[in-house]
């Protein structure tokens, strides 16, 4: 089913490429997290000695440590690539009247 | 209890990997980027004594590179949760509709070919969800409902019951066994039941009764008997209107809604409440669940979120619902016994655990209800 979202209102004031370059960098960086998680996988298999065909990875659960690494390491990708917008809004917080 | 069910849409490694990273986006534009937006609203508060105050900090807000930037990340992700569920369902559309057909033979589904969907739903996407909740590819197809059932397990970040996403449904019976203790419906009906996430916990409390549930997309209530039959529940979809109930007057028991009202519209509201009448037998009981904000006792930043919320999420009528004197309404549409208050949140509904108050507890610490009797 082909589904078409609907129009959007603009953020207003907000150049509209802007918008999209940061849904452009949101996205990529869920691709990067991804593909980092994917890699975790596949050092995580062949460090048990395990095969590294496709369906091992596609079926892999990690245990509860290794799923607390993955969390930890997506959440200092996720501070790393939007760490602009928190230090421009800390420093927009910060001034004085 | 169950944590998952058959219906439910599954993730590949890569597909899982997406959506914890939404999740954890969502979690680090909430926890680390708003509390500045918060100083940031405290500092350019034009003070209470401005004839217009939330409006005018929010144009002022706008103002703000930062807080500009961070609305439209935080839409972003919303956009980005639906986009990645919506490519995982379309992967395993076939696989769930024939899941969908195999489901075992319980309850039903009515789907009117003529109903035409409402406009406050149909004008725009609810939560940015392409297709809202009206899209509908025909025949067989339950991917509008697997969406929402997945999108709606990663939205809520596990904070209502996990995937099952079904505390509200298990609340809204603790609030019946709190105030009507007594009461044993024989039928019931539910007002905008999505997926079923709250009809099949309630169905299970009143194995008894005979349980029908209303909302307005096919696809959604495909998915939903199909959810419901999977899990055991005997629920009777039906595709319907809340402000035009497709049912006989007083021929229900109980009627109910779990977080419909802000989902509506400020017309639609007191529509509503009137079906609720007019559908109840004599002695029936009414009850309605809606977030536990309050508009009147939010903080400027609370209210400003609400606005970011209706704006940028597409929740219209947010305000409307939060502000509207419930009890008020139905003591003058002719309700008796009404009651408003909070509903303390619980995945299992104990009789004579109570629970019900006039304080909130806070977001999904409790929910809150106004429920009432029709004169006999």
């Amino acid at each position: 089913m082909t589904k078409t979202a609907l129009p959007r209102a603009p953020v207003a004031h907000q150049n509209p490429v802007e918008d999209r370059l940061l849904a452009m960098v949101s996205a990529l960086a869920g691709e990067l997290s991804v593909a980092r998680e994917r890699l975790d996988t596949v050092e995580r298999l062949a460090e048990a000695g395990g095969s590294l065909r496709r369906d091992d990875i596609e079926t892999y659960t990690p245990d509860e440590p290794a799923s607390l690494a993955r969390t930890a390491t997506r959440k200092r990708l996720i501070a790393r690539v939007f760490r602009p917008l928190r230090d421009d809004a800390e420093r927009a917080a910060a001034v004085n009247r | 209890m169950t944590s998952t069910h058959p219906m439910l849409a599954t993730a590949t490694h890569d597909e899982a990997s997406e959506q914890f990273f939404i999740r954890d986006l969502k979690s680090y534009l909430g926890e680390e980027i708003e509390p500045f937006q918060r100083r940031i609203a405290e500092r350019l508060d034009p003070g209470e004594g401005h004839n217009r105050r939330v409006a005018a900090l929010f144009e002022r807000l706008h103002e703000q590179d930062a807080f500009r930037a961070w609305a439209s990340v935080r839409r972003t992700a919303q956009e980005q949760l639906w986009s990645v569920v919506s490519a995982s369902v379309e992967r395993q559309s076939e696989t769930l509709n024939d899941l969908a057909r195999q489901a075992p033979a319980l309850g039903s589904l009515t789907l009117d070919p003529s109903f035409r969907t409402p406009a406050y739903l149909a004008e725009h996407d609810v939560h940015l969800m392409p297709g809202g909740y009206q899209a509908d590819g025909g025949d067989s197809e339950v991917s509008q409902g697997a969406i929402m059932d997945r999108g709606g397990a990663v939205y809520m970040l596990g904070r209502n019951g996990g995937l099952m996403n079904d505390v509200r449904g298990h609340t809204l019976a603790a609030h019946l066994f709190a105030r009507f203790p007594n009461f044993a419906p024989s039928t019931i009906l539910e007002l905008g039941c999505g997926v079923g996430a709250s009809a099949v916990p309630v169905a299970r409390y009143f194995p008894h009764a005979r349980f029908y549930a209303i909302d307005v997309g096919a696809s959604v209530l495909r998915y939903a008997h199909a959810r419901s039959a999977w899990l055991g529940a005997d629920i009777h979809f039906v595709q319907g209107d809340a402000e035009h109930v497709p049912f006989a007057d007083e021929s229900v028991d109980l009627v109910f809604s779990c977080v419909l009202m802000h989902e509506t519209s400020a017309e639609a509201i007191p529509a509503i409440m009137a079906e609720c009448l007019r559908v109840l037998k004599p002695g029936g009981i009414v009850v309605h669940l809606e977030v536990p904000q309050r508009y009147d006792s939010m903080d400027l930043w609370g209210k400003i979120r609400g606005e970011v919320e209706r704006v940028y999420n597409n929740e219209p009528c947010w305000q409307v619902a939060i502000s509207t004197e419930y009890d008020a309404v139905l003591r003058a549409i002719g309700f008796e016994e009404v009651a408003v208050g909070y509903q303390s949140a619980t995945p299992h509904a104990v009789p004579g655990a109570g629970g019900f108050s006039d304080t909130s507890q806070g977001v999904f610490r409790s929910w809150f209800v106004v429920s009432g009797r029709k004169p006999s």
